[in-house]
């Protein structure tokens, strides 16, 4: 919280009263790999934009939470997709009984006030979209609204994270250079066995011998990417299987619903990782 | 022979011909009241019809035991069908039957069976005469593995597969054939490793995170090599099937096998050196590598102990020979639970757990096969290294865990070179096709178009100008491009690429559906569509209220961009494609054409039409074009084999290369087209002297293209070249690869990309 007094008071106080929804009350649980923390830290103090890259389900975007909650800042977060237009992000003209209102994006929002604003999965959106952050991501810190015909001074607290998946469809889908060259990246990977069991395990509530098993079933299918699976099991799967475990469901059954059947539809890959998953029980 | 005999034993029954005829008690016994003068007469018909050779006699043995086995009805009719034969297939086969049929009742126990069988046998006598013998004398091994409807469906598959032809049908029915095995596994319910292939590859990768290639045991190689799985040099070899295990087990059995391959490439670090061991100390080391790689992937891999155990069976109170005491050995190093009292077993279990730390040594398994295999001499226990077979069926047969030194690494390629014969032979089957409907061609044209062919071969396809930078003009007609019929090569290194690579491969299969599914594209402001535009809705609300007339494209739809584009690669083979990419054994050209067969395999399952060139050239009369596979033909098995038939030799003479192809290229219809040179070098021809003069030809020949509306594209594999080719191409239509070794894996996606 920042000290206010007089005559700014008021708008102040309105802008953190909209930030009220975006902020994280209850401490997200993250457990770190390496220095992504004090990377993060040392980043957010000169507010270099961060680009977060790795595979799904690693704990990218709880990450960011995480930061959030530790920095103390609101949290804005955009899952970007393909449809996505610039004035999604930005804001339009939007009409009432009495002609027409300004309503900021999410973008603006967090520009304005002073947010954390993370665009997950920014390679989703079309290239031409993507080009409205260039001006905050250097260090003009500006947001040009044209229609508005205003140009927004970023917030001294506005910080820029985006997320980027570097797999296969990179090829197709990739960010300009000139996006790219913006942003510091801290490389997210699926954290080693033990600590991915501890995550398992703290998240799935199970014991530790379940999450170790998980995890190495985990490893199992990680080693069929680019085999006949398009990403190994994430994290995320694992503490899933782990709370049907902790619902009284058998490990195996437990495997089959939470990764076996949503990774594949291959009958001859689901067959394997199956028998693969018996192997690690 | 005479009715009033009663006697036993053979000294009453007539000399000669009735050398071990069945006593007259006996067949009294089996044909009881008024069969047996059925019988009788049934016999005397068969002696008096003159056979020759023991028919008759052969009846006469077996006679009672089909009587017993079966009924009275069945052995009596048995002699017409013992006829039957003998008229049809001869008397070998004939005297064969009886002795079969005894077989074949003690195998068909349900009533009629026998009965059917019969009928069956007389049905193929039919069909393949010259097969009887074979088939006769391999009843018990039939019938152990089919029931009935399954030797039908066997038996009527070979005499289809066969069409007439006696020798293939021999083949078969002797199971020469491997079809006939292949046919007698699917009928008999044998799950084969072609069945499981498909699961078991992934299996492998998931549990061990590697991907050799998989390959079934030629039917030609030795017995125990067929028997048991084996792994060298990176390609794991698999049975063609486990005989005598059902569906289920065979499955577990060959995931099992899997799995223990996979535990030997993680935990088998350095083969072992053979230096002067016996071959019991050579086995007795493998048995206990075998045993602690196995621990060493249970203690990872908890689950498999499930998978192994079940296929350690040997019992402890087995002989104390050779094979029974390595099987138990086998058995007493993996399960804790089993009991053995002999001392040599137990001796060795003490050592081999003595220390779990020590498990992770490989020479731990050298130590203790060593002092096995010295006390196995002194306990005199003989080891039959040839016919030693590794127990339990899952393990494999050892040679890959062995350096054999220099001559055996010679029987290694030999033994290569076996598989490679045979999928070559394979290939002709299924590639061949195509040429046998050429040589139908040939024959209805008689004689004349055998000359056609020879003609092929450097065939004029075109003359094309040359532009001469230096007058700025253009030599008409001053270049001659000649077409080449591909010559084919070995398929086997491209296909094993393919293998290979099948991370790369999948990955591309991946890219190339979403590519496929061409994106559907948002159009905005559209004057009907089936969503409203919400920025020009907006806008139209502020136009109206303001007063102006509002625009009516306030709807949106969704459209899908379709792909039309024809793709011509053009392959540089010139002299220089031959020289050895650094830190690789291969060629350029080796290269090159994988590259090309990574990209054939991403273009057909694009759909896109594509063609394949390869050029070089000698002089300015003789460039020579080589189409590799043309529009419209399918990317299969001749396509690899003209990739693989393409050699390195003469110059670069690319202006005309281009010209020629853009021709080609010039009659597709297609929206957009495409040509992706690949070359090593700069343009170069033994009759130009001068160094841009053919750059400068090249560079008019792009632009001739791209004035046609054809698009260029150059890869280039030599750093130095990259200015010549970004001249000829333009730099932004010009990609050079240091490591030439990257082409492979850069080809397909920078086609992706520049055609998405």
């Amino acid at each position: 919280m920042h000290d206010r007094s007089g005559a700014a008071l008021d708008s102040r106080a309105q802008q953190d009263l909209a930030l009220d929804p975006f902020r994280i009350a209850g401490e997200p649980y993250y457990r770190p790999v390496a220095h992504e923390v004090a990377l993060f830290e040392a980043a957010h103090r000169s507010r270099m934009p961060v680009m977060l890259k790795g595979p799904t389900g690693c704990g990218k975007t709880r990450f960011v939470e995480h930061m959030a909650w530790k920095l103390g800042r609101p949290l804005i977060t955009v899952s970007c997709h393909e449809d996505m237009t610039a004035s999604d992000l930005v804001g339009r003209y939007l009409l009432d009984a009495v002609g027409t209102v300004w309503h900021d994006g999410p973008l603006t929002l967090a520009v304005r006030s002073g947010a954390i604003c993370y665009l997950d999965e920014i390679v989703e959106a079309r290239q031409d979209t993507t080009v409205v952050i260039h001006s905050l991501t250097d260090d003009r810190r500006i947001l040009p609204l044209e229609k508005k015909n205003e140009v927004l001074k970023a917030h001294p607290d506005f910080h820029l994270v985006i997320s980027y998946n570097p797999g296969y469809q990179s090829v197709l889908k990739d960010l300009k250079e000139s996006t790219k060259q913006r942003f510091g990246a801290i490389a997210f990977s699926y954290p080693v066995a033990a600590i991915e069991a501890e995550i398992v395990a703290a998240e799935a509530r199970v014991d530790r011998r379940t999450a170790a098993t998980l995890v190495n079933i985990g490893a199992r299918s990680r080693n069929l990417k680019g085999h006949g699976l398009e990403e190994g099991a994430s994290t995320r799967m694992l503490i899933n299987a782990g709370l049907l475990v902790g619902n009284g469901i058998a490990l195996a059954e437990a495997c089959d619903v939470a990764l076996v059947l949503p990774i594949t539809d291959d009958p001859d890959i689901r067959d394997a990782l199956r028998a693969a998953i018996a192997a690690c029980v | 022979m005479t009715g009033d005999e009663t006697q036993d034993g053979d000294a009453s029954v007539g000399v000669g011909t009735m050398r071990g005829r069945a006593p007259d008690a006996v067949l009294r016994a089996a044909f009881p009241g008024d069969a047996y003068a059925a019988w009788l007469k049934a016999y005397r018909r068969l002696a008096g019809a003159g056979y020759g050779g023991d028919v008759a006699e052969a009846y006469e043995r077996q006679a009672p035991d089909v009587a017993r086995l079966s009924s009275t009805d069945v052995a009596i009719d048995l002699a017409a069908s013992v006829s039957n034969m003998a008229i049809r297939s001869g008397s070998r086969a004939a005297s064969q039957l009886p002795a079969a049929t005894v077989v074949a009742a003690k195998r068909l126990t349900a009533s009629g069976a026998l009965r059917r069988w019969l009928r069956l046998i007389e049905q193929v006598t039919l069909q393949a005469p010259e097969s009887m013998v074979p088939i006769l004398e391999r009843t018990d091994y039939l019938l152990a593995r089919l029931d009935l409807a399954g030797l039908e469906s066997w038996l009527r598959i070979g005499v289809r597969t066969a069409v007439g032809d006696a020798a293939r049908r021999l083949r078969f029915f002797t199971l020469e054939d491997p079809e006939a095995q292949r046919w007698l596994q699917r009928e008999s319910g044998e799950v084969g490793f072609l069945d499981l292939e498909g699961r078991l590859k992934p299996f492998l990768s998931a549990l061990w995170g590697i991907s050799p290639p998989l390959r079934e045991v030629p039917a030609g190689a030795p017995e125990n090599a067929r028997r048991r799985p084996g792994f060298d040099d990176g390609v794991v070899r698999m049975p063609a099937s486990f005989p005598g295990f059902v569906a289920a087990d065979s499955e577990k059995l060959y995931r099992a096998a899997v799995a223990h391959v996979g535990a030997h490439h993680r935990f088998t670090r350095k083969k072992f050196k053979l230096g002067g061991l016996r071959p019991a100390q050579v086995a007795l080391v493998s048995l206990v590598e075998d045993a602690r790689v196995d621990w060493l992937a249970m203690r990872e891999l908890p689950g498999l102990a499930r998978l192994y155990l079940p296929f350690h069976v040997a019992q402890a109170n087995g002989p104390n020979t050779a094979p029974s005491l390595f099987a138990r050995l086998s058995r007493a190093l993996i399960d804790p639970a089993y009991e053995d009292d002999n001392g040599w077993i137990d001796k060795a279990r003490k050592a081999f757990f003595a220390d779990s730390d020590a498990l992770s040594d490989q020479q731990l398994s050298r130590r203790i096969g060593d002092l096995l295999g010295n006390d196995l001499g002194q306990m005199r226990v003989q080891f039959d290294a040839k016919g030693y077979i590794v127990q339990p069926p899952y393990r494999d047969d050892n040679l890959g865990l062995w350096d054999f030194g220099d001559d055996d690494q010679q029987q290694a390629v030999e033994a290569e070179q076996i598989v490679e014969s045979v999928r070559i032979r394979t290939e002709v089957g299924e590639g061949g096709e195509p040429q046998r409907d050429d040589a139908d061609d040939l024959d209805e044209a008689a004689g004349r178009a055998s000359l056609v062919e020879p003609e092929m071969d450097g065939m004029l396809a075109g003359r094309y100008p040359e532009y001469d930078y230096v007058t700025g003009r253009e030599r008409r007609e001053w270049t001659t491009v000649r077409e080449y019929t591909p010559r084919r090569g070995s398929t086997e290194a491209l296909l094993r690429l393919r293998d290979e690579r099948a991370d790369l491969v999948n990955r591309l299969s991946a890219l190339i559906r979403s590519a496929r599914v061409s994106r559907t594209e948002r159009l905005r402001r559209q004057p009907e569509g089936e969503f409203l535009d919400l920025d020009a809705c907006i806008d139209a609300a502020i136009a109206r209220r303001i007063g102006e007339p509002p625009s009516p494209r306030v709807h949106g739809r969704y459209e899908r961009r379709h792909r039309d584009l024809s793709v011509l690669l053009l392959l540089d083979t010139s002299q220089s494609t031959a020289e050895k990419v650094r830190g690789s054994g291969r060629s350029v050209l080796d290269i090159e054409r994988q590259a090309a067969t990574l990209l054939a395999h991403a273009m057909s399952e694009l759909g896109d039409p594509f063609a394949i060139a390869a050029f070089c050239s000698d002089r300015r009369e003789d460039v020579r074009y080589t189409r590799v596979k043309d529009f419209g033909l399918p990317a299969d098995l001749t396509t690899y084999a003209h990739l693989a038939g393409l050699e390195s030799a003469f110059s670069t003479r690319l202006g005309a290369a281009i010209r020629h192809a853009g021709a080609s290229l010039a009659r597709r219809l297609s929206y957009r087209r495409l040509l992706l040179v690949v070359t090593d070098g700069e343009p170069f021809d033994i009759d130009v002297e001068d160094r841009l003069y053919l750059v400068e030809d090249a560079r008019n020949a792009v632009q001739g293209l791209n004035r046609m509306g054809i698009d260029t594209f150059c890869v280039g594999l030599d750093s130095t070249a990259d200015s010549s080719l970004g001249r000829i191409f333009g730099r932004r239509n010009t990609l050079s690869i240091n490591s030439v070794d990257r082409l492979v894996d850069l080809l397909p996606r920078l086609y992706l990309k520049i055609t998405a």
